[in-house]
């Protein structure tokens, strides 16, 4: 491919977003782009401790990484899904798993015979017919087996790192692939005065970088997308209400969990990501209903492990930009959109951009068939996800707050609506072919928060209520005796990616 | 909860293939159900009972209802199908065969029609799209054997077939009362169907209606459920079809003809066959097949609604499309399917019945789009054809078309039959070529993709 068509992109910031795009892009459009990223060391990045959704592994993937040199690096532990406590009702647990429930070659899907089970006498929570849940509540770990016949195949995983170490892990990579880095605070931001395109970007050092496509990593700030192009933000804060987080990572020295924590809490809810030196918290919260010297005590009170840094207050506002590719600028991660961490969806978005990207890059002369394509297809990874952590708030029968009063009782889309009512009247839940929350989630979530449906698929009527119980109970302790096989999860890691000793 | 008890009764009307298909998967994967069905005399025209050619999904159906595949051959199958041959479609490109299975590899990550599009045009003509299938390149052998490992759809031989599914039907416990329906009795309270009145006196009642009535929709007609009209871009309105002599040397695959006004096809098999023609009467004289023919119009559309109140609309009765790609019996186990799978409670509550109709009607438009495509990109000189190449298409596939035409990429929608090869099949076939190629294909040069393609021929059936 010739010299000449590449396109001079320029990345403007140096976060996880835009070092995840600088790297993806060299290694994959070799000869298309050339890459050149722009960032500020004076401004810091938002990473506070990072959990992960399964498909992060085929990005690194992707990048030809080393899985355990990648984990030693980041300090990264295994993760199985999220356990999510007091959400239904103060006092309930549950996790939302990396994996299925019950055995998956069956016409009729599992949770129907576990809720006739549930009718008929008494069931074992969902979560002991699944490998995933199992192995996180014995602190178990294993990589998954490739053989679909076996139990061991049936989960998921993802990795809870250190954020603040990703980001430059990935700039060696990127760097090593060819992408030019500048270190500098863009001053202004230069107009095509025909095109009312992006031109340039200058820096206070007065240097200008040119470029043909500039992709927006600029975080909550959007300085191209939202700040210079003025494409309008999209608010959903009266889905989502909570608006800032307070954080404040701790020593480890409880258990090393194979999942990430939220722990629902009187405004909001608080996170808790083990990693192998440290243990990433923070107190997500609406600002209406709690103040932020409240929240940070909350905080304080409630973590475990003795503090290592001062507790850190951040704002940010549920929503997205009407369009993420505006022009020849395109947002990804924080400066197209955000949703809280509550399903570790972040670095999942920035990912599906960057995908979407790839598969769409343009040509100099850009055709708005690619842009369209686009937001059309970011903008429903957006809305899927967001009605999916609307239903974590409003599926509860909490009312010990204002705050619970308030999600409880809002007025939700109608989408939303009918999918929860089909679940509660029949199980039944809108199969997706793609996106990221696929029937699985939906189902542990739901269930999870404490709506056990009316009725079932018909077809799990079929076994006898004997043959149905003894099936149950066999499955339930083949689970169990294939997690207790598998090594703890500390011990795991430090055979496979233990980090370099901390100083 | 009253809301949430199942449903307990079915009554299914129809009198062909559709309804003792309905009627055995019901009774089979919910046993537990009382299926009664009213056998009025098959409708003439729907198309889902008179079609012998179906698609490989034929064989999930079977196995799903618990036919073994020998247990079918042998009595009601005529033969095994790979594909579609497709004549004079397109002026200036030859034949193509639609074939079922995969065509070409992906090279690394990289599509193979990318690369196929890249040096097709960078490097001169490459073998065609087509040839690079392996059931395709079986199908224009007439091979019978070496079908494993393939997708086959099935050929049926009509009266047997639907004689087979009676018979299974009726040993599965599925009631049949023989009678043409004289009243469809509608609730005045809430608009569902109480019960049908027969002609020789009975009175039959149930929970749910699964109308299989073909076309005329002797239940559904009574709901009042609107029709959208797809003939501007399906422009044939007249189906003339005869059975044909068998041939022992018949090949594994259909032969679809196009001509002035519209196209004919010849289905043969060594046991029976078919011909038939599908034609515009706008611009055509009324025109018949050779044989026993039986001709009659179809108005290619779909009901709004699948399913309204307690009475859902399967294979004809919900959607007319014509047989270009054999899809008439297979949007019927479709639609089955789904009616087995998201079976309501008794008050049929809209909720729980709008993702069927979302399904069902996703579905049908995405196999409108297919047929349709065939036509817009069809290059011939006569005034149908100039006619429907011209027609806007509907926004669906007018987004496939554009994006396909700009960088080869097919846009992902949820309900859709055919494969990504299938569509690359027909697009490619019909000499629509992308403007320009994924960036990501340079992940592959000229020389790998040539070696690639190479060895890709040379693994073909010879």
């Amino acid at each position: 491919m010739a010299e000449g068509q590449r396109l001079k992109v320029v990345v403007v910031g140096g976060g996880t977003a835009g070092w995840m795009t600088a790297a993806a892009l060299a290694k994959l459009l070799p000869f298309r782009a050339s890459l050149h990223l722009v960032e500020s060391e004076a401004i810091g990045i938002v990473g506070v401790g990072e959990a992960t959704l399964p498909h992060i592994r085929q990005f690194n993937e992707g990048l030809g990484i080393d899985e355990a040199e990648f984990m030693a690096a980041t300090r990264a532990t295994f993760k199985l899904g999220i356990e999510f406590r007091d959400w239904g009702e103060l006092g309930d647990s549950y996790i939302h798993p990396f994996g299925t429930f019950g055995r998956g070659n069956h016409d009729v899907d599992f949770h129907h015979y576990w809720t006739r089970l549930k009718r008929e006498s008494e069931a074992p929570p969902l979560g002991d017919f699944s490998m995933a849940v199992m192995m996180a509540e014995l602190n178990r770990f294993a990589l998954p087996e490739p053989d679909p016949s076996k139990l061991q195949s049936t989960f998921g995983y993802a990795y809870q790192f250190d954020a603040t170490l990703f980001a430059p892990y990935l700039r060696r990579v990127a760097e090593r692939l060819g992408v030019r880095r500048t270190e500098g605070r863009i001053v202004d931001v230069e107009l095509n005065g025909e095109s009312g395109d992006i031109a340039a970007v200058k820096l206070e050092s007065g240097e200008r970088i040119e470029g043909d496509l500039f992709i927006d990593c600029s975080g909550f700030v959007s300085l191209l997308l939202g700040k210079t192009l003025g494409e309008p933000f999209e608010d959903w804060s009266k889905w989502l209400p909570c608006d800032r987080a307070v954080a404040m990572p701790c020593r480890t020295d409880t258990a090393l969990t194979p999942y990430t924590s939220a722990i629902a809490m009187g405004s909001g809810w608080r996170w808790r990501i083990p990693l192998q030196h440290r243990t990433g918290n923070g107190y997500v919260y609406s600002s209406e209903f709690i103040s932020d010297d409240d929240a940070r005590e909350a905080l304080v009170n409630a973590v475990e492990g003795e503090p290592i840094a001062e507790p850190r207050v951040l704002k940010f506002q549920a929503g997205r930009r009407r369009r993420s590719w505006v022009r020849n600028c395109i947002g990804v991660g924080l400066a197209s959109g955000f949703l809280e961490p509550l399903e570790s969806t972040s670095i999942y978005l920035i990912q599906a951009a960057i995908t979407l990207l790839v598969e769409l890059f343009p040509e100099k002369d850009i055709s708005s068939l690619d842009r369209d394509e686009f937001n059309r297809m970011i903008d429903l990874e957006y809305d899927r996800i967001r009605d999916f952590l609307i239903l974590h708030y409003h599926v509860t029968r909490r009312n010990d707050s204002p705050f619970w009063d308030y999600v409880r009782t809002m007025p939700i889309t109608e989408s939303l609506q009918d999918k929860i009512e089909l679940f509660r009247r029949r199980g039944r839940v809108v199969k997706y072919r793609e996106g990221v929350f696929l029937d699985a989630s939906w189902i542990a979530v739901f269930v999870g928060q404490g709506l056990v449906p009316g009725g079932y698929d018909i077809r799990a009527q079929t076994p006898s209520p004997d043959r149905l119980k003894s099936a149950m109970a066999t499955f339930r302790s083949e689970v169990r005796a294939a997690a207790e096989e598998m090594p703890d999860h500390r011990a795991h890691i430090s055979r496979y990616c233990p980090m370099a000793e901390a100083a | 909860m009253s809301t949430t008890n199942p449903i307990a009764t079915v009554v299914v009307a129809g009198g062909g293939i559709t309804a003792w298909s309905a009627a055995a998967a019901l009774k089979r994967r919910i046993p537990s159900l009382d299926v009664q069905l009213v056998e009025t005399p098959p409708a003439p025209e729907a198309l889902a009972d008179r079609i012998i050619s179906t698609l490989p999904s034929i064989c999930g159906f079977h196995a799903d209802i618990g036919l073994a595949e020998s247990d079918v051959i042998g009595g009601a199958v005529s033969g095994l199908r790979l594909g579609t041959r497709f004549e004079g479609w397109a002026v200036h490109q030859p034949d193509y065969v639609h074939a079922y299975g995969s065509c070409g590899a992906p090279v690394g990550a990289v599509p193979f029609h990318q690369l196929w599009a890249r040096e097709d045009a960078a490097a001169g003509p490459l073998p065609a799209f087509d040839r690079f299938s392996r059931a395709a390149e079986l199908a224009k052998r007439g091979g019978q054997s070496n079908l494993d490992s393939q997708p086959v759809g099935l050929q049926l031989t009509l009266a047997r077939y639907a004689e087979m599914l009676r018979a299974y039907a009726l040993h599965l416990g599925v009631a049949v009362r023989r009678s043409a329906i004289e009243q469809v009795e509608v609730r005045s309270d809430n608009g569902f169907i109480d019960a049908l009145k027969l002609q020789n006196g009975g009175r039959i009642s149930g929970e749910l209606f699964v109308d299989c009535t073909g076309a005329a929709s002797l239940l559904q007609r009574q709901l009042e459920v609107p029709f959208l009209d797809w003939s501007s871009w399906l422009p044939c309105d007249r189906v003339s079809m005869a059975s044909g002599l068998a041939d022992p040397t018949a090949i594994t695959m259909d032969r679809n003809a196009a001509f002035a006004a519209g196209w004919r096809w010849t289905a043969s098999s060594v046991q029976a066959a078919s011909r038939g023609m599908v034609y515009s009467s706008a611009c055509s004289e009324p025109t018949e097949v050779d044989g026993d023919a039986n001709s009659f119009s179809i108005h290619q559309g779909r009901r709004r609604d699948f399913w309204v109140r307690n009475c859902v609309a399967i294979g004809d009765a919900a959607v007319t499309v014509e047989p270009l790609e054999w899809t008439n019996l297979h949007l019927v186990h479709s639609q089955i399917d789904r009616l087995v799978a998201m079976l309501p409670g008794r008050d049929c509550a809209p909720v729980e019945i709008a993702p069927f109709n979302s399904e069902c009607a996703a579905e049908a438009d995405r196999v409108r789009d297919f047929l349709c495509l065939h036509y817009i990109c069809s290059h011939r000189s006569e005034p149908f054809w100039k006619n429907a190449a011209s027609i806007k298409p509907p926004s669906s596939l007018e987004h496939t078309l554009a994006l396909f035409r700009e960088r080869g990429r097919l846009p992902y929608y949820q309900e859709e039959t055919f494969t990504r090869d299938s569509w690359l099949t027909v697009l490619l076939g019909q000499g629509v070529r992308p403007r320009r190629i994924d960036p990501l294909a340079d992940l592959v040069s000229a020389q790998e993709a040539a070696q690639a393609f190479a060895a890709m021929r040379q693994s073909m059936p010879s």
